[in-house]
Formats: structure tokens, C-alpha cells, sequence
């Protein structure tokens, strides 16, 4: 590789790199604001100025700016020259004009990239001597506040936001030194990647709004690398917490997954661990306890109910929990899942096994590169930094085409979307393998839909298939695995899985568990129901059936971090620590499996599930070895990741493929009204649930519907309507939306789990008057 | 000398299409079409036409440059958002003869192949614009304009883009971003306009002035045009004259008119012929200051250049030595502060500095330290800035400091202004 030098230090530069790139990646600290490595050079702080000796002795040194200068092969540059010091100098001393002296009172303060520069490059002193100029704030909502005053005009934020994140409704306007950064008016930030402008701003103008609440300067944080848990990319986080209280979480890089950015409910989704309904002491048919006693209690029932006890692992809980949930219902001869609904437990089998099998699928790095993708669902919101990866792509000028039931805020840079009914899904991506495979049916009228998509995929040089598993059927699934499969070998696959562990959540379970223990349950065969960080009474689908199944169960014993209805209705409840306060392992969609570390400890003593599980069955006297080697007993040779490393691929032998027979579940009923789609927003998860700056950003419950349907239906936006299908039903409005498909209701998760439906099922709707 | 540029001006009723045609006007078409592109550029180049909006670079050259394998779409772009002090020549060719710029427009976009072009109007000449847009209309009706325009073969498409207005809007990829719909900040100037220019694809810009020459060029001959000019100069220049003088105007003069010429005999000298001259800005307000003993110096780009000045937009403004050249300074500031786009920090953040210590000496606040700081500030704005426009704006103040350097000690000595103390103000 060629070099260059800097003050006598030779850097090693790729071709096409600038002085500043080449210099950062040496380590060597170029004073620099409006640079950032996700958004490039841009050259309007002009702090990074350097200088370069010329090669000939007869011409003057020239001062230029290292992030717009290309790096040469045998360059001389000089940081500590005269001319390049005085220019970084005068920059500082203009910056610092208008930015108020507030430092002490600041939220960035000490970990501020100003302050820094500042102290690194500028003069100590104050020269000018007219007024500051002022800005009025703005309300950005609930995750961000504003302090316009102290910006010192780099355009990181709009770059981020407008450039990278792909958001519209924050800019920059005005001019001259009056360039204010905001809104056109007062409202929350709309783009789900909005906290990043927390970090990506280099001074105090854009800071964390929940962390200001409840506010630790950063040099009192304790922090240790984590994972996040609110979806399946696994995302790398670096919690703060100070005095037993989480305070905050921001981004941690990883080459591969999240480089420099987090989503909103990353970054905000925390708060559950405060949330004032948070159980922090075991209890016992209702009345508060110690843990020995509730342990106890619990053993006392395992033991009696012996080989009539069930397990429920959870899509949400660690691998070390799961394991020992399962090896504690393997040595009493019970049944466990990690499921609570047997389709979602079909889906996320048939995806792991899908991914298994295609072996090709991508990180978000290499997302950005691809040219083009189909996407069956909401990505936004069930996995945000794939969504944010692909903005990328289609900024590269990747084609993406969709294929939606419900609201997708992706498909606005789709170049093909269209809406289509849940159970209508799979048709479609069989029409486009026959398309693909020039096969197609003579029956089949192929739409212009189906011959773009299928032109677009077909002239791709790396084409993507995504899918998200909650809202698909495991034919779905399979369908969309097969059309991936016809272009072998580039194709890339990725399922988004139900939670942040479902990959090995799926790995631990056996295809068909779930219904059994439901049925187990519903027939009275179950005495003793253990469920671990999960949620069946809140399933869309089954939650229905759990809460009436309940009934026959002798004790529900739960171990959650959070107030969810399962817990609620718990004869033993037994709280655990939520992520930020233990260590474990989760494995993200890629069957990349990842360790977190312990970040605080709460006051209370609050143990991990896999400790609960273990110190119940050395109560039970069928000593469980610790989760460590019961992991190695599940996965031979798996040792668990080190927190802060990249994680590793779980080796696991590959889940068994099949095709129909997953479909345990009664089919959907055949008639022609009207069918249910999930719709969702950023805070829809069962955490992020918890968190109130998230929720407050929650959007009012109400039926979406397409304009078509709603006029062959007489509905007018406001209409009051009554959704029912056989058993239950709700009241609620109807919002027209163009983004749902035709005869098609999108509800809220909470109106499913009411009407005990889930996507894709029958619903019929009534007018009220 | 043959009057080119204003040869069809009424700034009244400017001439519709039938009066241009009957005055001679679209002839120019047909001699460009029987020519080849490369021929047209030729021409113009062995013209020496210089570029009129300020820089003074060969149009010919530019044109010559950007290359006849440029991909298409091509586009051309006539910038006519004069904002410059001082300088008001583009105004007189919009609303007086619109009909003469579509033509240029034609015959250059013909030259670069370009199948589209912009006219790129200030946002304050929106009633020129909408006169240019009616012409631009007229033409297109008559098949002048459109596809295969006067039967030529050759496509070409208008459109007048109206400023949202800022100076900044002037400067070349500023004007591009606008165009584009985006906020108009500069800019990088590598990859080239010419090459990334107008949605990334081959861009040329050129003042409508320049664009004006190109027809009587062509049909002309370029030894006709260089013989226009006197003192070395080539063609005719619109020059604006304004400040102290008895008539300020736009005056169509050969290039390398001595500025005393421009001054006393078109202008028609001071307005109070007991005042003496104190100096002027040669071609607008982002141009040095020349003195008195300029006044021989023909006003055309190279001589102006070794005067250590700019032709700039060959706009003059005049100060008599009533004026105080501080408060000139300071005025000037004040609006290169003003329509900072802030984008890069020592413009942004600069200009505004420089004008809260000219205007503590102006009004009599000033201290023995400010000159000094004035010319360390001044050295980095003009160093280090983005795009043209900062180096361009400390210019007066610059020169100022050492052609008007007993002002500025008398206003800090006296703590007053010498011209007049009423702006003293309290701190």
C-alpha cells in the first residue's frame, strides 16, 4: 500500500482516500467537524486544515483542507505547521462567536467534540467583542431536545437526517449566520432513525431528551458493551447507567451490523427497565415475597406436578435462559417451546431453516451493496437498521420492489409496491416464480406488477429477498425462500425474526411444541406452566386461547422483567434481571450469536433467568449443570462470544426443511370478507411497550382501510365501525389509508390480541350508526 | 463604434418577434447552422470573448474545454442573477431586448449541443422574466425554439428559472443546486460543472452578456469583434456607472475605454464638480479599490488585473471625497454578511465579525488593535473559504486598509468619523 506522511509519521492510504480518512484510520487525530465517515467530506467547517510541502523547494507550502485534499503517494503534510495552525485557530475563534459559554450546564458537556477541538486548536481567549446571536427552540417531541444556540452550523445533522436516514421534515433554512436547523415547525421528528442526531451532532444542539430526565454527567456513567434487545438484527449498544438506574443507551460500532448508527427504539425502547410497573420482587399467589420463599414455592409445585409440567422459553430471552428452561423440562419429562403461538413457531422454524439452507445471508454492511431487493412486509418497524440499510442500497441505486399489506414506510423508495391482502401474499410470490422460471400457467393473468418485479430481480446482479416472519405464514415463507432459490447462487435471503434471540430460540425447539403444549394445556394435562420472559396471553393469534386455557392450570410461574398480562396473572412471579444488569448471549438473524455484558447492578437483587432456572432445580435435587456447559450439551463446540467481539456463527447442525406439514393450525376460513393485517409502529414491541417517551409517540388506535374498499363499503375516514369475528369483538374508527390492501383492515397489535386474531385471519365489520 | 449589444434595446417596449426579425434579429441561426459546433467554438475562442459576469474567462475556451464527446443530456446555463452592487447591464438586455438573449441562448446551445438550456433570472427582474418567458413563447410558436428548430435538425428547450433570491444563486454551482430544487449552497468544484454539472450531467454557465456577443460573432467574424475594442481590449462592454456622478447609466463602450473617459465624459464627471475623486471600484463591490491616479487605466480585464484590481462586472462606483470610504466598506460588508449562504465558516462566520469592527470604527469606537485584526481575519476569510464568494467580499476591505489607511487611523485617533460625527454612537 502507498504512504504518505504526516509531520514525519508515514500513513498508509487506500486509492481514493483523502488526507483526513487516510489519517483517522492511522489514528492520527486531524481536527474536524463537518467530516463524519458515514457521510464523506464536505468542507464547510474548514478546521481541518493542514499543510503541504510542495515537491518543488521554489514554490510556497500550500494550506488546504485534509478532507478534500486527495492522498498522494509521497505527500508531506504537516498538522503542527504555523499557516495550518492559525487557520484552525481562527476557525475556533469564530465557532465559539455565537456558542454560548454554557458548558457546565450543557448536556454534551464532556463529551463534546467542540469543547475538545477547542481546547486542542483554538485560543483560550475571547477577542470578539459585539452581541451573540440567539434562536428560539424547538419542541422536537418527546426523544430529542433542541438547543439551536449552541450549533456551530456543520450540517451533520441534515446530511444524517435528510442524506443518510432519508427523513424529510428536518432541514436546514435560513442563512448567513443564521442557518437554523430544525423543523418548519414545532412536532416530533419523524424518521425512526432521529436519536442518532444525539450523537452525530458534534456539540449540544441536538441531545437525548429521556437521558436529560434523569441526567449523569458521562465520566459517571458505568458502561460495558450489550446487544440490544428490541429486534433480531442484534444491534451493538453501550448502556449507561449511573446509581443503579439505567440512564441512557447509544450506539456501539460493529464493521458489520450497526456502524455508527441506532434506531429510535434502540436508543428509547430502554426505559422498560424504569418503567414504574416493573416487577422488582418476586410474589407469590399475589403477595410479595422474598426469593427464596417464591423459589421455594415454586420447586414445591414443579415437584408435584413432575412430567405435568410445561415450559415456555421465549424469542426474547437469552440463549443461557432458554437452554436451562429446556434441559429443566427435559429432565421432568415435560414439553417445552419458545413459542407461544404455534404458526409463529412454524414461520420462524421454516425461516431459520431457510437461511440454514440458502447460506447466504447478508449483514448490514454488505445489505447496503445490493442492486436490487423484494421485500413482503414492514421492515421499518419489525427490523429498523435493515430498513436504514437499505436506504443505502437504494442510494447506490438498488431497485427495491414490494409487496405490503399494511402500512410500510419503506415503500416510499420502492420503484414497485403494491398492496396485497396478507393470505394473498403467497399467490402472488408463486406467480412470480413462474414468472422468474418462464413457467407461467396459462391461466395466470400475470399483472404488470408481476413482470416488473420479476424484470427488476431477474437484472440484478445480487438480488434480496426479505421477508418479515410475524407477518407471514410459513408457505409465505417457503415461497419466498423458493424464488430466491431460482436465482442460486447470488440471491441473498434474509427472514426478520420475532425477537432478538428467535434464531436461537428456533434452534432449541422442535417444529410442532407449541401446539402440543397448547392442546396439553387446554386439556387440563398441564399442572404446572413455567413461562420465561414471554407473553403468550398477549399473543394476536393464541392469546386468546392461553387466557382461557389458563384456567386449567394449576400454577403459572413467571419470570419476566417486565408487568406483561402473563405476569400479571402469575401465581409465582419471580422477576429477572432486564439486559443492561446481566450477561448472556443472543443470536441475531443471521445466526450471528452475541454476548452482552452485565452494565449496573440494580439495588434489588435481581438474578437472570438462567440463574433462577438453576438454583430451582438444585431445589428439585436433579442438579442442572450451570447454562455454560448445558449450552455446550445443545450446541457441541459453541463457546459463548465474548462481549465487544463481533460474535460468532452458532454452529448448530441445520434444522430439518419442510414444506407443508409445519401448518399444524386449522387453515384460514375460506370466505370472501374481509381479512386482518398487522399494522405497527417503532414502539410496537413487548420492551419498548414499557417505554413512555416511545408510547407518547404512539398513533391512535384505529382501522386502516383502503379508499376502494372503504367506498364499496360506505366508510368515510371517522367512521365508527364494530370489528368481530366469532367470539369477540371491538369498536373502533375507520382511517383511510392508501398503503392497506384491498379488503384488508390493518389494526393495532392490541385490537388483534382483543379480538384473539392474528394476520391474515377473517374478521367481519358492522357499521355503527 | 458599432453598438452590438444594445443595438435592439428599448427599455420600454421591448421589440417583439416580428420587430427583432425585421431589424435583423434571428439571422444569426442560419449562419450557425451552416456551421459545425467545433467551427462556432473556434470562432468564438479566436474572438477572445471574454466572460462578462466577472471572472473574464475565455467563453471559447470553456466552451472548447467541456468537449464535444460530453455525454448527453447537455445542458447550458444563461446566468442573468445580477446581484452584484453596483451593477445593473444584465437588467437593460432582460427587459429591453428578450428576443436578442433567446437568440444567444439558440446559437450557443447549438455550438455545445446542448438540448436544454436554463435562463437563470434574479428573482427581483420577475416582471424581465415573465417578459422573457412571453418572447421565449412567441419563438416557440414561430418554430424557432422546440424540436428541430428552424428546420435545422437541432432541439432545443428553455426554461426560465426565476430566483428564489440570494446573491449566492450567482455563483455557478450554487445556481446549479437551485436549479435542481435544492438549497443553493456551492458546491465542491471537483468533479467539474462542466463534466457533474446540472443533475450530474455536462453543465455550462455563461453571463447573459457574454452570451449576447456570440451572435454578431458569428455573423461578424472574429477579427470584426476584436477590432471593437481599443487599448488591447476585444469587443464591447456595458459598463455601469453609479455613486457620485452626474449621470449614472449603462453606457455600451468599446473594452479598454480608459476609466477617466467612462467618468468625466460619459458620466459626466462628479456630480459637484468642487469635489475631487477619491477613488472607485472598478467592476463592482467585490473588486479592489482604484485611485485617482488609475484613472488612465483602460478598463479591460488584463490591465485592470496588473492595476491590482478586478474588471470584475465592469461596473463602476464612485467616491468622491465627501464619502467616507470606511462607511463604503462597512455598507459593503454588511451585504456580503448578509447573503453569506453559511455554508463554510469563515464566510459565515467571518464576514459578520469584520462588519462588528468596521462598524466600531465607522462610529467612532474603534482601537488601536482592530487594523491589525482586520488583516489576520481578513487573511484567513480570503484563504480558506468554500467558494468565491468571501475572497471576493473582503476585497474592498482589503484594499482599503492600505489605500485609505489614514482614514482609518483618523476615525480611531479621533474616536469619530471625520465625514460625519453624528454616527458616533455610545458603546
Amino acid at each position: 500500500m502507498d504512504t504518505f506522511l504526516i509531520d514525519g509519521q508515514s500513513v498508509t492510504f487506500e486509492p481514493g482516500e483523502n488526507i483526513l480518512q487516510a489519517a483517522l484510520e492511522a489514528d492520527i487525530q486531524i481536527p474536524h467537524f463537518c467530516y463524519h465517515a458515514a457521510l464523506g467530506s464536505l468542507g464547510a467547517c474548514r478546521l481541518c486544515a493542514v499543510e503541504i510541502n510542495p515537491k518543488d523547494s521554489d514554490k510556497n507550502a500550500r494550506v488546504v483542507m485534509a478532507c478534500l485534499e486527495p492522498a498522494q503517494k509521497g505527500l508531506e503534510v504537516s498538522l503542527s505547521a504555523a499557516a495550518a495552525q492559525q487557520v484552525r485557530r481562527h476557525v475556533i475563534e469564530l465557532l465559539m462567536i455565537n456558542h454560548p459559554h454554557d458548558c457546565p450546564i450543557c448536556d454534551e458537556g464532556g463529551e463534546c467534540h467542540l469543547q475538545e477541538m477547542t481546547v486542542a486548536c483554538g485560543p483560550s481567549y475571547r477577542r470578539y467583542r459585539g452581541n451573540k446571536r440567539t434562536f428560539p427552540n424547538q419542541d422536537l417531541g418527546p426523544l430529542i431536545h433542541h438547543e439551536m444556540n449552541r450549533c456551530i452550523t456543520c450540517y451533520r445533522c441534515t446530511r444524517f437526517y435528510q442524506d443518510y436516514a432519508l427523513g424529510n421534515d428536518l432541514g436546514a433554512m435560513r442563512l448567513r449566520n443564521e442557518v437554523y436547523f430544525g423543523r418548519f415547525q414545532d412536532g416530533p421528528l419523524e424518521n425512526p432513525f432521529a436519536g442518532n442526531l444525539v450523537e452525530i451532532c458534534p456539540t449540544g444542539v441536538f441531545t437525548d431528551a429521556v437521558f436529560r430526565q434523569h441526567f449523569a454527567r458521562t465520566w459517571d456513567l458505568k458502561t460495558a458493551p450489550s446487544i440490544c434487545p428490541h429486534c433480531s438484527v442484534g444491534c451493538n449498544t453501550l448502556p449507561g447507567a449511573r446509581d443503579g438506574t439505567l440512564r441512557r443507551v447509544r450506539n456501539r460500532a460493529h464493521q458489520e451490523l450497526n456502524r455508527w448508527f441506532i434506531c429510535d427504539r434502540g436508543r428509547y425502547g430502554h426505559q422498560y427497565s424504569e418503567h414504574n410497573t416493573r416487577p422488582l420482587s418476586p410474589r407469590v399467589s399475589g403477595i410479595n415475597t422474598d426469593y427464596r420463599s417464591a423459589l421455594a414455592a415454586a420447586a414445591r409445585k414443579i415437584q408435584a406436578a413432575a412430567e405435568r409440567t410445561g415450559g415456555i422459553g421465549s424469542v426474547r430471552e437469552d440463549l443461557e435462559g432458554n437452554v436451562m428452561l429446556r434441559s429443566l423440562l427435559n429432565d421432568l419429562k415435560g414439553i417445552f417451546t419458545a413459542f407461544n403461538d404455534p404458526e409463529l413457531e412454524a414461520a420462524t422454524l421454516t425461516a431459520v431453516s431457510r437461511m440454514q439452507e440458502l447460506d447466504n445471508t447478508p449483514h448490514l454492511a454488505a445489505l447496503e451493496q445490493i442492486d436490487a431487493a423484494l421485500i413482503t412486509g414492514d421492515l421499518t418497524v419489525h427490523a429498523p437498521m435493515i430498513d436504514l440499510a437499505l436506504r443505502q442500497a437504494w442510494r447506490n441505486g438498488a431497485k427495491l420492489a414490494m409487496l405490503h399489506s399494511s402500512v410500510a414506510p419503506l415503500t416510499q423508495f420502492a420503484s414497485t409496491a403494491a398492496t396485497v391482502a396478507p393470505r394473498e401474499i403467497h399467490d402472488m410470490l408463486t406467480q412470480l416464480y413462474r414468472q422468474i422460471s418462464r413457467q407461467p400457467e396459462t391461466n395466470d393473468a400475470v399483472t404488470q406488477t408481476i413482470k416488473t418485479i420479476a424484470a427488476t430481480l431477474s437484472q440484478a446482479r445480487q438480488p434480496l429477498m426479505a421477508g418479515v416472519v410475524e407477518t407471514s405464514t410459513a408457505q409465505d415463507i417457503i415461497a419466498l425462500a423458493e424464488l430466491a432459490k431460482a436465482f442460486e447462487p447470488a440471491a441473498q435471503l434474509i427472514y426478520v425474526l420475532p425477537g432478538p434471540n428467535a434464531y436461537g430460540a428456533a434452534l432449541l425447539s422442535a417444529a410442532g411444541d407449541t401446539v402440543s403444549l397448547l392442546k396439553a394445556v387446554e386439556r387440563g394435562e398441564v399442572q404446572t406452566l413455567i413461562v420465561a420472559g414471554s407473553d403468550p396471553f398477549s399473543e394476536p393469534r393464541s392469546g386468546a386461547r392461553w387466557r382461557v386455557a389458563r384456567q386449567k392450570i394449576n400454577t403459572l410461574i413467571v419470570l419476566d422483567c417486565i408487568a406483561t398480562a402473563t405476569a400479571e396473572a402469575a401465581d409465582i412471579l419471580i422477576p429477572v434481571a432486564a439486559w443492561p444488569e446481566r450477561s448472556g448471549t443472543f443470536v441475531n438473524y443471521e445466526g450471528r450469536a452475541q454476548g452482552f455484558s452485565t452494565v449496573f447492578h440494580r439495588p434489588e437483587y435481581l438474578p437472570s433467568t438462567a440463574d433462577i432456572i438453576s438454583e430451582i432445580s438444585r431445589l428439585l435435587e436433579n442438579q442442572l449443570c450451570d447454562a455454560a456447559s448445558m449450552l455446550q450439551d445443545s450446541f457441541p463446540g459453541f463457546q459463548a462470544p465474548t462481549p465487544g467481539t463481533p460474535g460468532v456463527q452458532i454452529s448448530a447442525q441445520h434444522l430439518p426443511i419442510r414444506n407443508n406439514e409445519l401448518m399444524q393450525t386449522e387453515p384460514y376460513s375460506s370466505d370472501n370478507g374481509w381479512q386482518a393485517a398487522l399494522t405497527s409502529w417503532l414502539g410496537d414491541e413487548p420492551l419498548a411497550g414499557f417505554s413512555p417517551a416511545l408510547t407518547e409517540l404512539a398513533p391512535p388506535d384505529t382501522a386502516l382501510i383502503n379508499p376502494e374498499s372503504a367506498a364499496r363499503a360506505s366508510l368515510k375516514s371517522g367512521s365508527s365501525v364494530r370489528l368481530w369475528n366469532s367470539v369477540y369483538s371491538v369498536e373502533t374508527c375507520v382511517q383511510i389509508n392508501p398503503s392497506v390492501a384491498n379488503e384488508t383492515i390493518a389494526i393495532p397489535r392490541s385490537m388483534l390480541v382483543r379480538l384473539g386474531i392474528g394476520h391474515g385471519d377473517s374478521l367481519n365489520l358492522e357499521q355503527l350508526v | 463604434m458599432e453598438a452590438i449589444l444594445t443595438r435592439h434595446l428599448d427599455q420600454d417596449n421591448p421589440q417583439n418577434l416580428a420587430a427583432y426579425q425585421a431589424t435583423g434579429g434571428y439571422r444569426s441561426l442560419n449562419t450557425a447552422f451552416d456551421l459545425k459546433p467545433e467551427k462556432i467554438i473556434e470562432t468564438v475562442e479566436a474572438a477572445n470573448l471574454r466572460g462578462r459576469g466577472g471572472a473574464g474567462f475565455s467563453c471559447g475556451m470553456k466552451w472548447r474545454l467541456r468537449g464535444a464527446d460530453a455525454p448527453s443530456p447537455r445542458y447550458l446555463v444563461c446566468n442573468l442573477d445580477e446581484s452584484e452592487p453596483g451593477t445593473f447591464k444584465d437588467r437593460y438586455l432582460l427587459y429591453g431586448a428578450p428576443h436578442a438573449i433567446i437568440e444567444s441562448v439558440i446559437v450557443s446551445a447549438f455550438a455545445l449541443q446542448a438540448e436544454r438550456a436554463f435562463i437563470f433570472v434574479r428573482g427581483e427582474y420577475a416582471k424581465g422574466g415573465h417578459r422573457l418567458i412571453q418572447a421565449i413563447r412567441e419563438a416557440e410558436t414561430a418554430g424557432l425554439l422546440g424540436r428541430n428548430l428552424g428546420g435545422s435538425g437541432f432541439d432545443l428547450h428553455i426554461d426560465v428559472h426565476l430566483s428564489g433570491g440570494r446573491y449566492i444563486c450567482g455563483e455557478e454551482t450554487a445556481q446549479i443546486n437551485a436549479i435542481e430544487g435544492k438549497r443553493p449552497n456551492p458546491r465542491p468544484k471537483i468533479p467539474r460543472p462542466s463534466t457533474h454539472g446540472l443533475w450530474g450531467q455536462p453543465t455550462t454557465t455563461n453571463n447573459v452578456e457574454t452570451l449576447v456577443n456570440v451572435p454578431h460573432i458569428l455573423m461578424n467574424g472574429a477579427e470584426w469583434f476584436r477590432r471593437l475594442g481599443i487599448n488591447g481590449g476585444c469587443g464591447t462592454k456595458l459598463f455601469c456607472i453609479s455613486g457620485k456622478v452626474k449621470h449614472p447609466g449603462v453606457f455600451e463602450l468599446p473594452c479598454g475605454t480608459p476609466a477617466r473617459e467612462l467618468i468625466y465624459k460619459h458620466a459626466g464627471g462628479l456630480d459637484n464638480d468642487e469635489r475631487t475623486l477619491l477613488g472607485f471600484l472598478p467592476g463592482g463591490a467585490s473588486t479592489p479599490f482604484l485611485l485617482p491616479q488609475h484613472l488612465d487605466v483602460p478598463m479591460d480585464f488584463d490591465p485592470v488585473a496588473e492595476a491590482g484590481s478586478r474588471l470584475g462586472t465592469g461596473s463602476l462606483i464612485i467616491l468622491d471625497d465627501t464619502t467616507c470610504p470606511i462607511e463604503t466598506v462597512l455598507n459593503l460588508t454588511r451585504f456580503f454578511a448578509r447573503e453569506s449562504c453559511g455554508f463554510c465558516t469563515p464566510c459565515r462566520d467571518g464576514l459578520p465579525y469584520l462588519v462588528q469592527i468596521l462598524n466600531a470604527i465607522a462610529t467612532g469606537n474603534g482601537s488601536a488593535d482592530d487594523l491589525a485584526l482586520l488583516d489576520e481575519l481578513c487573511s484567513t476569510i480570503a484563504t480558506q473559504s468554500f467558494c468565491a464568494f468571501a475572497p471576493g467580499a473582503v476585497m474592498p476591505l482589503v484594499s482599503s486598509l492600505k489605500d485609505f489607511h489614514e482614514h482609518y487611523e483618523q476615525h480611531i485617533i479621533t474616536q469619530r468619523c471625520p465625514f460625519d460625527a453624528s454616527r458616533k454612537e455610545a458603546v
